[in-house]
């Protein structure tokens, strides 16, 4: 037992042998800049319905409605290879992320934001890779993506959502909606939007929202799956094709009033929920749609 | 033709809805036709000079053969003056319908989809070499971009030259199937926007 702590702390010591070396190798590694990643805050007074516009091809956008008629960034950069602009002019700020060096690496040219806004405000973003989350804004939206994904919760505005590769969440978003990706995945849940098309390629499409009554509702892939969950009490007008693929219903649908003559193309399924009220419309090139009961 | 109905017939069409609707479009033709008989009589030489033209530049007919569209001009006027105008719209109706038959027929369907291939190619081969050489202008601009972009790009570049060859592929199997044309037209434009992206991205993607 007496031996115990002495055993300790010669492994102690064994440790910091390891340890403080290795400390000192990063210290003096290539590419590492005293002081970053730092943080730098900046504030604007802006009136009624501001257009905030940010461009960041590396890092994280994260964005949050407040109370105050400010629009706050911060931002914290990985190196000081990358520079982070930000300026006001009218009722309008933009935050310009850009690479000071041309040979620094990619990593050393991350940045990423915070940006709180006054909820009217519109939101026009740009991001390459990283990754973009809007809460609680209501003004427009439109978001340019290639491989990050794009979050936005409690939206109201018109939105348009553009990524190649990056994938796309709304929950509890109204207002119009237009997304559009080659391979990412969209789910849209608990959605109160009257208009809403989502086209994707390789993706999956996930609907989970309500339909509302005059409100359209378009989702179009090329492969993967489509999903729509409905409660029995809901009403819509369902055309649902896919011309190589297969088409799974659990809704009860009547003939519809407006397909007198059906295409005679693939999977196909056409009818009314109730009263038809919503228009909704999905198509698959070979992918698999499936119109499911709301658990 | 309502002279020559007995009245069994008539009291047939009566009762039946269908065959009185019969009944009822044959008079209506019954009561048509004549009014046809003073419609234009031949048509104006300029018709045949232009329509004689336009065969001759198109190698459809040369000039050695003037003697034959000369007979045939002949014939057809010779026609027109001998037989009475209603029994010229029936034969007219006939050979509508004769047409119709014809047009469901294995040749034609074949010949439809030809038309509709050759349509097809028409409209997407230019397009699609004007993509080709997009392309390869967008690729050369991508090698100082970001890596994880750059993946993106690529992996997505090929992801809709794939659906492109379902597409087409899928319109050669059905050449009628407009659905399918869509998706082929709609994978093109993907394409197009794309290759728009990676060029505007091209030189400062990182």
């Amino acid at each position: 037992m007496s031996t115990q702590p002495t055993l300790r702390s010669r492994n102690h010591w064994k440790a910091a042998g390891l340890i403080v070396p290795s400390l000192l190798l990063c210290s003096a590694a290539p590419g590492a800049t005293p002081g970053f990643p730092d943080r730098t805050e900046q504030h604007f007074k802006v009136d009624a319905r501001p257009v905030v516009t940010i461009h960041n091809p590396n890092g994280t956008i994260t964005v949050r409605a407040w109370t105050k008629q400010d629009v706050m960034v911060v931002a914290k950069r990985a190196t000081d290879q990358v520079a982070v602009d930000s300026e006001q002019n009218g009722n309008r700020v933009e935050v310009t992320t850009r690479q000071v060096s041309t040979t620094a690496a990619p990593d050393d040219l991350r940045a990423d934001l915070e940006i709180s806004v006054p909820e009217d405000a519109e939101l026009q973003i740009h991001n390459d890779s990283g990754g973009v989350n809007v809460t609680n804004v209501l003004g427009d939206m439109n978001v340019e993506t290639i491989a990050a994904g794009v979050d936005i919760e409690d939206a109201a505005g018109y939105l348009t959502v553009k990524t190649v590769g990056g994938s796309f969440q709304c929950v509890r978003c109204a207002g119009r909606l237009e997304v559009s990706s080659i391979s990412g995945n969209f789910r849209l849940i608990d959605l109160r939007s009257s208009y809403v098309r989502a086209q994707t390629s390789e993706g999956n499409i996930t609907f989970n929202g309500q339909f509302l009554p005059s409100a359209t509702y378009i989702l179009k892939n090329y492969n993967g799956v489509i999903e729509v969950r409905f409660s029995p009490g809901d009403s819509f007008d369902l055309s649902a094709t896919s011309l190589k693929g297969r088409v799974h219903n659990e809704a009860k649908l009547v003939p519809s009033s407006h397909h007198h003559f059906l295409p005679k193309v693939g999977n196909a399924l056409f009818g009314s929920l109730n009263s038809g009220r919503a228009r909704v419309e999905l198509n698959s090139f070979d992918g698999t749609i499936n119109i499911l009961k709301r658990d | 033709m309502g002279g020559e109905r007995s009245a069994g017939a008539q009291a047939h069409a009566r009762g039946c809805a269908r065959c009185g609707s019969l009944v009822s479009d044959l008079d209506g033709i019954h009561q048509t036709a004549p009014s046809l008989a003073v419609a234009d009589g031949e048509p104006p030489a300029r018709v045949w000079i232009a329509l004689r033209a336009q065969l001759e530049q198109e190698g459809l007919i040369h000039d050695g053969r003037r003697g034959l569209t000369e007979t045939l001009r002949n014939w057809l006027g010779e026609i027109l003056t001998v037989v009475p105008r209603p029994a010229l719209a029936g034969a007219y109706l006939m050979a509508l319908v004769a047409v119709g038959v014809a047009l469901t027929g294995p040749d034609q369907r074949r010949l439809n989809e030809d038309l509709w291939i050759h349509g097809t190619q028409v409209s997407t081969q230019p397009l699609s070499a004007q993509l080709d050489s997009a392309e390869q202008d967008a690729i050369s601009s991508l090698t100082n971009s970001n890596p994880v972009v750059t993946a993106s790009l690529q992996k997505n570049l090929a992801i809709v030259d794939n659906y492109i060859a379902l597409c087409e592929k899928s319109v050669l199997d059905e050449p009628e199937n407009e659905v399918a044309r869509d998706y082929l037209y709609d994978a093109y434009q993907q394409k197009a926007d794309l290759l728009a992206q990676i060029s505007e991205r091209g030189g400062d993607g990182r």
